[in-house]
């Protein structure tokens, strides 16, 4: 097993017009869950299908696992969740999940083992209806997002990959989400998810970079990026005769940690509308 | 190869699950089948029908001619009721016999009424009215009979008796045309035409079709977002070349299931014209060897890929179905071009215009066809216009990928033919 997960070095690209990542480095421990954080259009769907090699970098390096990003092997290994969900819509649930474990390299037999397991285990597939044999548009939004989680995770990937996976993500499946990012941690597996959701980002990860306008602004696990970037200000102010019961000092939220640097930036001006 | 194959086999039984496919599969040979009956049956129109005998003839020539003509009319047929009713009348009652005649064809108890008198004998004029008068072979079936009966009078003035006149007159001619090519005769002129044009049509439809079966496909894929998933898994190229070999595997079954149905119909032809009424019309198809079948397959899948993967990168670029439609216009106005030519080059299949659109790649995969169909091709021009497609196939291949890749990604406005020509030079 090595060291990192992902690790890349120095990588930039640019369209046409603007520079989407600038020189960027960050490294994803093996076994851990990595929080990318940023506002919207800093680039990290762009990296996010940079490690995918959906697309390549203009210039630099991204290993995965130890092996370039381009490795035909490595595709196997990772699973992936876009920002925007969808599937084949007149297909049976079951045969696009067979599809795209085809496309991971999972064998016919095997596959439609894993599938039962995942419909069962999501309820998809009960003692009254087994929703594998009906089609994507048949299913409700919530059912079609489960769907598309069992297609991300079917093949066992070692490395998930979850681009905003809590947009449009009803409580329910919220949880289920949280509880199964928890349990692949237990596995061993590694997540990497984007997200601009403070708490749920400070509440299951390990690692996490912020990066804004295409540049890495900070990186580290949680308590790291708190010790070192938390401002530990206190102002007191007591009026007399008050007295003082309680005097903790509390580590600043990620999301104070954020505002603070991506705003200081002029992010959120531009993100308020008033850049 | 195993994504390959698995994206091959995902377009392919997808779409031949469909009902669409199903639809398609089973009209086709209905429809081809009627090109070739229909045509039959209305070159057997064109033998005069059964109306001629439900006549009357108003004979005012005092001479017999009336009952001499009915006979003639009828041909051979000594069947009762299949000769016209023959009323001898007086040249002044002509008009009121006209009258009584046109109401007998009112109330719909005759077709018609054939008028022969003094006029008639000389040779200048006869007159017919009836409900079939636009009927060409009925018209000439009567003129013929006319002419025959004039001269049969003609004759036995002259002296002749009755059964040498019948040898004379009687010439029943069948006049058959047969096609001579390079390699020597090859069936009927008309059968190799119908075959020719059955042949440009049924890869124009297809390429049309699965073309944007394939646009939509892409689309569809770039909307609903599964080309990421899809691409994270497999390159752009794999899944550009599984779509087009998937969905030409489609397009090639369909036309096995065509062509094979078409067949046996056209053996159960000679029934089925039985049933339309119609008598069974000699028709063979044209000489067809092995090797010309093998090469209108290889036509087709170059045509399909040259133009499916055009159409996939049209798809690629664009975001709704009617953008889509849109963007795909040159691609349709190149087909639509060709399918223009189909017809002269069916009429002058080794002109210089056949020639030229036979070696370009564009319009190359139907006209070729087309040509081998009706006359016979020079090797070196078929190798040539095999060699130009497959160059045009690989540049299409090439430029598509590039676009593809992109354009997937892409979302939001359409973009110029500026942006997609710097697309084409993205490094990836």
């Amino acid at each position: 097993m090595t060291e990192y997960a992902i690790d890349i070095v120095n990588i930039t690209k640019r369209f046409a017009g603007h520079t989407a990542v600038r020189d960027l480095t960050l490294r994803v421990p093996t076994g851990s869950v990595y929080g990318l954080l940023g506002p919207n259009g800093a680039g990290k769907t762009t990296t996010i299908r940079m490690i995918l090699n959906i697309i390549a970098p203009d210039s630099g390096m991204i290993h995965i696992f130890g092996r370039p990003s381009n490795d035909p092997k490595i595709t196997e290994r990772l699973g992936y969740l876009p920002e925007e969900r969808g599937l084949y819509r007149k297909m049976q649930v079951r045969r696009v999940l067979k599809f795209l474990a085809e496309l991971k390299g999972v064998r016919g037999s095997d596959a439609d083992r894993r599938i039962d397991e995942w419909l069962e285990r999501l309820s998809l597939k009960t003692p009254e209806k087994d929703w594998g044999l009906a089609k994507i548009d048949e299913l409700s939004r919530g059912m079609q997002q489960k769907v598309q989680f069992i297609g991300t995770l079917l093949h066992d990937p070692d490395l998930v990959i979850l681009d905003e996976p809590f947009s449009g993500l009803d409580p329910i499946n919220a949880q289920a989400l949280k509880d199964t990012v928890v349990e692949l941690k237990h596995r061993g597996k590694t997540v990497i998810f984007s997200t601009h959701l403070m708490d749920n980002a400070e509440r299951l990860c390990d690692s996490v970079c912020i990066i804004a306008q295409g540049e890495k602004v900070l990186d580290g696990t949680v308590t790291d990026v708190r010790e070192e970037h938390g401002q530990r200000n206190i102002a007191l102010a007591l009026e007399s005769g008050a007295s003082v019961q309680r005097f903790e000092m509390i580590q600043p939220s990620l999301h104070q940690i954020f505002l603070q640097k991506v705003g200081a930036r002029g992010v959120e001006e531009r993100m308020s509308g008033h850049g | 190869m195993a994504k390959l194959w698995a994206i091959i086999k995902r377009e392919y039984l997808e779409r031949v699950r469909s009902k669409w496919f199903l639809i398609a599969t089973f009209f086709g040979p209905i429809f081809f089948s009627a090109i070739i009956i229909v045509p039959a049956w209305l070159a057997s129109k064109s033998k005069a029908t059964s109306d001629v005998y439900n006549t009357t003839i108003l004979d005012a020539t005092g001479t017999g001619f009336g009952h001499r003509l009915a006979v003639n009319i009828a041909g051979d047929s000594t069947i009762p009721g299949r000769m016209p009713t023959v009323k001898v009348v007086a040249p002044s009652e002509l008009t009121m016999a006209e009258s009584l005649a046109t109401h007998e064809v009112m109330r719909k108890q005759k077709t018609g009424y054939v008028v022969v008198n003094q006029q008639t004998l000389a040779g200048e004029s006869a007159r017919y009215a009836g409900t079939n008068a636009t009927s060409i072979a009925d018209m000439a079936q009567i003129k013929s009979a006319i002419r025959q009966t004039i001269l049969a009078s003609r004759l036995e003035t002259v002296g002749l008796d009755n059964e040498k006149m019948k040898e004379i007159t009687f010439i029943p001619l069948d006049f058959s045309t047969e096609r001579i090519t390079e390699r020597g005769r090859a069936g009927s002129g008309m059968a190799s035409v119908l075959f020719g044009f059955a042949i440009g049509f049924l890869l124009y439809l297809s390429i049309v079709v699965y073309g944007q079966t394939i646009m939509s496909g892409v689309l569809e894929e770039k909307t609903t977002r599964v080309a990421e998933v899809v691409m994270s898994s497999v390159p752009t190229d794999t899944l550009l070349v599984g779509k087009v070999l998937g969905v030409g595997a489609v397009g090639l079954t369909q036309q096995i299931l065509w062509i094979g149905t078409t067949y046996v119909l056209l053996k159960l032809r000679a029934p089925i014209m039985a049933k339309l009424g119609a008598p069974a019309v000699t028709f063979s198809l044209p000489d067809i060897s092995l090797a010309a079948g093998i090469l209108f397959l290889l036509f087709f899948l170059l045509g399909f890929i040259f133009y499916s993967s055009l159409y996939a990168a049209v798809g690629s670029s664009v975001n709704s179905e009617s953008e889509a439609r849109q963007a795909a216009s040159p691609l349709m106005i190149m087909i639509v071009s060709t399918g223009v030519f189909i017809q002269p080059v069916l009429l002058n299949p080794t002109g210089t215009t056949a020639k030229v659109l036979s070696l370009v790649p564009i319009s190359s995969p139907i006209i070729m066809p087309i040509r081998m169909a009706v006359t016979g091709v020079p090797p070196l021009e078929l190798a040539g216009s095999l060699a130009f497609l497959a160059i045009g196939c690989v540049l299409a291949l090439w430029l598509a990928s590039r676009i593809y890749r992109v354009g997937l990604l892409m979302y939001g406005k359409r973009p110029t033919m500026k942006e997609m020509a710097r697309w084409v030079s993205y490094a990836r």
